[in-house]
């Protein structure tokens, strides 16, 4: 019995998370499986929801520390809360199963916010215009991206790292340095944001707030484009084998620009919701949103190797980050400590995550 | 022959999810002694080895070396007990240079800090020269062909002085001369008492390499038998499980319209003036040695390999070819020859594997077609008898055979009318080769024309109906089916 749980084979990638990645639509069935189905089965759908398990423990812990966490008005504040923290992530999912990584998206973020921000308030742009030069700013700047990495050969951690410069200094010059709309120009102008805007950051549709809506959405359409479109195929493809990918006829180049796209669109989504949340855009807000979208990720389960993952585990890790980020908070735990604490918690999740998938698989 | 065993190995039981690998396997290997694992892809031969080399847990059995019980707990401990691997899927760093390759993890030292680099070339030297291997140690093995790495994967494990040495198809990557140098050095090391498990699925190396041998049928012992006096029929049989009709089976076809014409094309330094054409139903073989250029020719048809001159027809119709996508959409298809380089997609699942080369079929708009896509998976898995039958397994956990089985479904489902294929059965046991010789047949029905690199002389003699010889980037002969001896086509490529 001791030898089968020893580790079996390592190639340098993970076996269930792999199984995962095409069958990850699985996973939203899980909750009822795990309950109701016996036998292999379960046994399978136990080693896929690792990340899911953890949040449950995080959730069930929480309810019986705090008497304020497990209300309606809590719950929704904690999806609000993940929200930015969860599209972003949905990209990087995509971007790092394409065998790349994406440092730019915090800057991505600001960048669209401020352009949007500033259209809209100090030059009479509406919103629909707003949201548009957001998406657009976002999806420009992703293709820059895709296209330096594609073209060039840089590496995708060095090319996003110079674009993520580049696009918080641009945002500097948009925005003159101020948060948009400024202080002054609310007072003395009068220029604030359209409340539609601010409806998408922190309205609700009977109770259910709309970022919250927007995550689904989101999850959908991640999910979506990576199982059930060529493109999805194409990006598994060369995140697992680039050259085997190239060999069969799938385009390396196109596939990373769309990757980096889709990813410039979704940090521009992030954005037109977190200018909403704060009423205000500035060049310098989602500071080191890069680094939780890519902790997301990697506690959803997604191998930073590429070519497995799927955005189900993704956006659990995201609700892992936010469900643990607020409920140190009811519990009095200083924002310092806090820090600390969700270092831990990246490091401890991966490490229980294999030694489950050693212990349970193959 | 002493009486009791140097290696025994007692009811060795693996499994894996839904395949019982090894089903209580008796195994047992003494002094000096070449022992053969002959065996179909996925009958247990490499769970076996690799069990042996501490790379994967048995379930049970017993593992008794020198009269006493181990339990291997990692290849470390295996290279301590003296047993060393040469992997089939080469374990060797790109870009180290061979001799650090070859003593990595054991690197000699000067005064605890300074790597001894000395010393450390001159053994390197010595090992490569003892197998007939002129390369200069200091290059990095991303420069070797495949062949070569294989050599320097040997040697890694010869500068260990194992006593005992697991050889896991160790010829599949190598041509006819090399393997006849591999084989004068198996022997001499035993000559000087090592012991050797050598796995192969070729018959015909059986007798030359080995003492005794072994057969493994899905998983069980069928019987361990002297070499001398049993016939490849009857070793066959014991593999296959059934009777085998014929190993090469060809039917008479006669070609149509030309489909792929190449005139005078130049890569520099090498190939030259390459002129050839390849028609409808036709199979034309080109049969060179390592580094002879067969590869840098088909992989210039693919677009992988940039051309300085020289012209390309398809259909008649001139074109360029710039990128793979380009020579797909003309019809080309092109099955590798380094499966786990530029064939396979490990992480991914075989279906998606098979069908990566023609999503177009199975999509509109972009949008899979799932139950399209899955009815043809079920096909080709069935066809090829890929093992586990499961489309939604990951590449990476089938065995060796299998994975070659599941690249050439996705070119069989490719829909091409140009089919490329180099080394088409590397890694494919007697049994599955005769089944895709089978399928050759059908496509060539199919008016499908197919360019086939092999260096295995019979296959290539049985199965192709015209044989180029290449050397040094030229063809030097061209034989008509029926003209060609393995003689002639080896003095050819020399």
């Amino acid at each position: 019995m001791r030898e089968k749980r020893t580790k079996v084979s390592n190639i340098g990638n993970n076996p269930e998370s792999t199984v995962s990645a095409i069958a990850s639509p699985r996973i939203s069935l899980l909750m009822g499986r795990l309950v109701s189905m016996g036998g292999e089965a379960s046994k399978k759908s136990l080693l896929k929801g690792g990340p899911l398990i953890a949040l449950l423990l995080l959730i069930a812990y929480l309810s019986f520390a705090s008497p304020h966490f497990f209300t309606a008005r809590n719950l929704s504040n904690v999806a609000v809360q993940s929200s930015i923290n969860a599209i972003l992530a949905i990209g990087q999912t995509m971007v790092i199963i394409s065998g790349g990584i994406d440092l730019s998206v915090g800057a991505v973020l600001a960048l669209s916010a401020s352009v949007a921000a500033v259209a809209m308030t100090y030059h009479g742009q509406s919103m629909v215009v707003g949201m548009l030069l957001a998406l657009g700013t976002g999806a420009l700047v992703g293709s820059i991206s895709g296209i330096v990495i594609a073209k060039t050969k840089v590496p995708d951690f060095v090319a996003t790292l110079g674009i993520m410069t580049a696009a918080r200094g641009l945002a500097l010059i948009v925005t003159g340095g101020l948060p948009v709309p400024s202080h002054k120009a609310l007072l003395e102008v009068g220029a604030g944001l359209p409340s539609g805007l601010i409806w998408l950051g922190s309205g609700d549709i009977l109770g259910v707030p709309v970022p919250a809506l927007v995550i689904v959405a989101v999850t959908i359409m991640g999910w979506h484009i990576l199982t059930n479109t060529t493109l999805g195929r194409a990006i598994y493809a060369i995140g697992g084998n680039r050259e085997a990918a190239r060999v069969s006829g799938i385009s390396i180049d196109r596939t990373k620009i769309m990757a980096y796209t889709i990813m410039g669109l979704l940090a521009a989504v992030a954005g037109i919701v977190l200018t909403g949340r704060l009423n205000s855009a500035n060049a310098l807000m989602a500071g080191g949103a890069e680094l939780h979208s890519i902790a997301a990720v990697v506690i959803g389960g997604t191998t930073l190797l590429g070519g497995a993952g799927g955005v189900v585990g993704t956006l659990i890790g995201a609700f892992i980050m936010g469900t643990l980020g607020n409920g140190l908070n009811l519990l009095g735990v200083s924002a310092f400590w806090q820090q600390v604490i969700m270092g831990m918690l990246i490091i401890s999740v991966v490490v229980f995550d294999q030694w489950r998938r050693r212990r349970f698989a193959v | 022959m002493p009486t009791e065993p140097l290696l025994r190995l007692e009811a060795i039981d693996k499994s894996f999810p839904g395949v019982h690998a090894l089903d209580h396997v008796d195994f047992d290997l003494y002094e000096g002694e070449t022992h053969v694992l002959l065996g179909e892809n996925g009958a247990g031969k490499s769970t076996l080895v690799k069990i042996l080399s501490g790379s994967l847990p048995k379930d049970s059995g017993r593992i008794i070396l020198r009269g006493k019980q181990v339990e291997i707990t990692s290849s470390y401990h295996a290279r301590l007990l003296g047993i060393g691997m040469v992997y089939q899927e080469l374990s060797l760093i790109p870009d180290l240079s061979v001799v650090e390759n070859i003593f990595l993890g054991r690197l000699p030292r000067r005064r605890v800090f300074f790597i001894d680099w000395p010393r450390m070339y001159e053994e390197a030297q010595q090992v490569l020269k003892k197998l007939g291997l002129i390369i200069d140690p200091k290059v990095p093995v991303r420069h070797l062909g495949l062949a070569e790495r294989q050599l320097v994967e040997i040697a890694k494990c010869l500068s260990l002085n194992e006593r005992i040495l697991l050889l896991d198809e160790p010829t599949s990557a190598l041509s006819e001369e090399e393997r006849q140098r591999l084989f004068n050095l198996v022997n001499e090391l035993r000559e000087r008492g090592i012991s050797i498990i050598y796995i192969s699925h070729r018959l015909s190396e059986v007798p030359i390499v080995g003492q005794r041998v072994t057969v493994l049928r899905d998983g069980k012992k069928v019987a361990t038998l002297p070499v001398n006096g049993v016939g490849e029929d009857t070793l066959i049989q014991m593999m296959v499980g059934r009777e085998l009709k014929e190993q090469y089976p060809k039917e008479k076809m006669i070609p149509g319209e030309p489909i792929l014409k190449v005139q005078d094309l130049e890569v520099k330094g090498a190939l030259h003036h390459v002129d050839f054409t390849l028609h409808e139903g036709e199979i034309v073989g080109i049969y060179g040695l390592l580094n002879a250029g067969c590869t840098t020719l088909v992989r210039a048809l693919f677009g992988l390999q940039k051309t300085d001159s020289g012209k390309i027809y398809v259909d008649g119709r001139r074109v360029t070819i710039s990128s793979p996508e380009e020579a797909i959409g003309l019809g080309l298809g092109y099955l590798t020859r380094d499966r786990a380089g530029d064939g396979l997609i490990h992480p991914m699942p075989v279906l998606p594997n098979i069908t990566l080369a023609n999503l177009k079929e199975f999509s509109q708009l972009g949008l899979l077609q799932h139950q399209k896509e899955r009815r043809e998976g079920e096909k080709r898995i069935k066809e090829l008898r890929v093992l586990p039958a499961d489309l939604g397994r990951c590449a990476m956990y089938l065995s060796g055979g299998n994975q070659q089985k599941v690249v050439l479904a996705k070119w069989l489902c490719s829909g091409s009318k140009i089919l490329i294929f180099d080394e088409p059965t590397r890694g494919i046991d007697v049994g599955a080769k005769s089944e895709i010789f089978q399928l050759f047949n059908r496509l060539v029905k199919e008016k499908v024309g197919i360019l086939m690199i092999s260096s295995e002389l019979p296959e290539i003699l049985a199965v192709a109906d015209r044989i180029f010889v290449m050397r040094r980037g030229s063809f030097t002969a061209e034989y008509q089916r029926g003209e060609a001896t393995q003689e002639k086509l080896l003095k050819s490529a020399s």
